[in-house]
C-alpha cells in the first residue's frame, strides 16, 4: 500500500493546475536580506541592507531594516560571533543523487549519557535528523524521557529568555554531542 | 503528564494559563490553555482531557515504533488501508495532497521502509487536539508539538500569541518573533561545513538552515516548511501562492527571505 486511492487524483490535478500559476517569480514580493557581512551578493532582486529583523523590527508589511536580533530584548547582545556570516557557504557536491539515504552516526558522549544521531539525506541536503540511540545508564524509562525532553528543554530555555512570548518554534537538536554524531553519520553517506 | 495552573499568584498582568505536558509521539507536546482570572470551569479540564486523548490516539494508530500499531502493520502489508482505522486513510489522503501542494518536496512515500506519515501526523494531531480545546470559557490555547505550533485566540482578548523562532546559526537565541495567525511550523536542514569548528569539541560541525511556515492548518504548514527548508527559494514562491500561508527562510549563509505578509511581530506588543 504505497498510494492513497485514485479518487483524490482529480483534486491533485486541480491543484497542480493552480500551482502552475504561482511558480513564476514575477508574482513574488519576497523580502530579502543578505547576511550581515557575507562575501557573496544575493542573486535576488530586492535587497535590504542591514541585519535580519528582530522582535523589535517593523511590522509585516514593511521590510525590516536595521534592527539586529542581537539588540532585541529577547536576545542577549553578547551573542557569540558565529562563523556562518563570515564564511562562504559550502557548495554541494556536483553530482547529486536524488534518492533518500540514511545512516546512523557514531555514539558520542553528551551531558547526560551517550547518544547516536540518525540522518536522512536527499540529494545533497539533509532532510531528517533524529536520535538513533540514547543511553543514560540503562534505565529505559528515563532514557525515553530524556530523548523526548531534549527539544522541550531547549524551547523552554529560549522561552525563559524572552518575557513576552508564549512559545518557541524551531528545529532543535543542537548540542555539541549531537553535531559530532551527525558528522559521523554524514561521513558514512559520503558527504565530505 | 503534569498540569500546572499558573498565573493567579504571579505578576498581575500575566495571563492565567493551564500548562500541560504530554509525553506522546516520541516527543513532548505542551498544551497551554489561557483563561480568565479565577478558577477555570470543569469544561476546560474536560476539553483538556479530550485533547490529550486525541494525541494519544494518534500515537496508538500512527507510531512506527510500535510493532503492532495499524501504521506498522500497513507498512508490512499485513492490513490494507481499508482495514486500518479510518484516520489512516484520512491522513494518507492529506499527505498525498500536501505532497502535491509542495511539488513533491514533502513526500512521506520517499521514506525508507515504506510510507511514513510521521512527519505529517504530529502537526495533524496537534491541530485536532487544538480543536477539542475550543470553548467560550477560554481566551486562547496553544498546542506545541516540539516546535510545531497550532493555536486559537490569544493570551488575552484581542491579542495574538507571540512565538519566537529559533536562530539556526545561534541555537540558544531567537531569530525573530511572530504574531501567530493560527499555526506555525519550523523545519531545519543541516549542511556540513569543514570550515566551521565547534569551539567546545574542536570538531568540524554542521550548521542548520531553517524554514518557518505560518497559516491556518498545522499539518499543511509543516509540510510546506519541509519543502522550503529543502528547496529554498523555489518553495518560498510556492508558499506565496497559497492564500493565508507565509514563509520565512533563513539560509545557510545567513540570508533571510520571506513572503510578503510573513507575520513578524511589530515593535509594540
Amino acid at each position: 500500500m504505497r498510494r492513497t486511492p485514485i479518487v483524490i487524483l482529480g483534486t491533485v490535478a486541480g491543484l497542480v493546475g493552480v500551482l502552475s500559476f504561482h511558480t513564476a517569480p514575477a508574482h513574488l514580493t519576497l523580502g530579502v536580506l543578505p547576511p550581515a557581512s557575507a562575501p557573496r551578493s544575493s542573486p535576488t532582486t530586492s535587497v535590504v541592507a542591514g541585519s535580519p529583523p528582530g522582535p523589535g523590527s517593523h511590522g509585516a508589511n514593511s521590510p525590516p531594516t536595521s534592527t539586529s536580533p542581537t539588540t532585541s530584548k529577547s536576545t542577549p547582545a553578547t551573542t557569540p560571533a558565529t562563523t556562518p556570516a563570515t564564511t562562504p557557504a559550502t557548495t554541494p557536491a556536483t553530482t547529486i543523487p536524488t534518492a533518500s539515504r540514511s545512516a546512523n552516526g557514531a555514539e558520542v558522549n553528551y551531558n547526560y549519557g551517550i547518544l547516536s544521531v540518525s540522518v536522512t539525506v536527499t540529494g545533497a541536503k539533509i532532510t531528517k535528523v533524529g536520535i538513533a540511540s540514547l543511553d543514560d545508564g540503562g534505565n529505559f524509562r528515563s532514557q525515553s524521557i530524556d530523548q523526548q525532553s531534549i527539544p522541550v528543554l531547549e524551547q523552554q530555555a529560549l522561552q525563559a529568555q524572552s518575557a513576552n512570548i508564549q512559545g518557541v518554534s524551531g528545529a532543535s537538536y543542537t548540542s555539541a554531542g549531537f553535531s559530532q554524531s551527525l558528522q559521523a553519520a554524514l561521513t558514512q553517506l559520503g558527504f565530505s | 503528564m503534569t498540569s500546572v495552573l499558573r498565573g493567579a499568584g504571579e505578576a498581575a498582568e500575566r495571563p492565567q494559563a493551564i500548562h500541560h505536558l504530554e509525553h506522546v509521539m516520541g516527543t513532548v507536546v505542551t498544551i497551554d490553555v489561557y483563561t480568565d482570572a479565577g478558577t477555570p470551569g470543569a469544561e476546560v479540564y474536560r476539553n483538556l482531557a479530550r485533547a490529550r486523548a486525541i494525541l494519544q490516539r494518534a500515537d496508538t494508530v500512527f507510531s512506527t515504533w510500535k510493532v503492532n500499531s495499524p501504521i506498522s502493520r500497513l507498512r508490512r502489508g499485513e492490513i490494507t488501508c481499508e482495514q486500518a482505522p479510518p484516520e489512516v486513510a484520512e491522513v494518507l489522503e492529506q499527505c498525498e495532497t500536501a505532497r502535491e501542494m509542495s511539488c513533491g518536496w514533502f513526500d512521506p512515500w520517499a521514506m525508507p521502509g515504506g510510507v511514513d506519515p510521521t512527519g505529517y501526523v504530529k502537526g495533524w494531531a496537534a491541530q485536532r487536539a487544538l480543536s477539542a480545546l475550543a470553548s467560550t470559557e477560554i481566551r486562547g490555547a496553544i498546542v506545541n508539538a516540539a516546535g510545531d505550533i497550532a493555536s486559537i485566540g490569544g493570551p488575552e482578548f484581542a491579542k495574538p500569541f507571540r512565538i519566537g523562532i529559533v536562530d539556526p546559526s545561534s541555537p540558544g537565541h531567537l531569530a525573530c518573533v511572530v504574531e501567530l495567525p493560527g499555526a506555525i511550523a519550523t523545519s531545519g536542514t543541516y549542511e556540513r561545513g569543514h570550515h566551521l569548528i565547534d569551539p567546545h569539541s574542536g570538531q568540524p560541525t554542521a550548521r542548520v538552515a531553517s524554514a518557518s511556515v505560518s497559516g491556518a492548518d498545522l499539518g499543511l504548514a509543516d509540510a510546506l516548511a519541509t519543502a522550503v527548508a529543502v528547496a529554498g527559494e523555489e518553495a518560498l514562491a510556492l508558499v506565496e501562492g497559497f492564500y493565508g500561508y507565509e514563509a520565512l527562510n533563513i539560509a545557510f549563509d545567513g540570508t533571510w527571505r520571506w513572503t510578503a505578509n510573513f507575520p513578524f511581530a511589530s515593535t509594540s506588543s
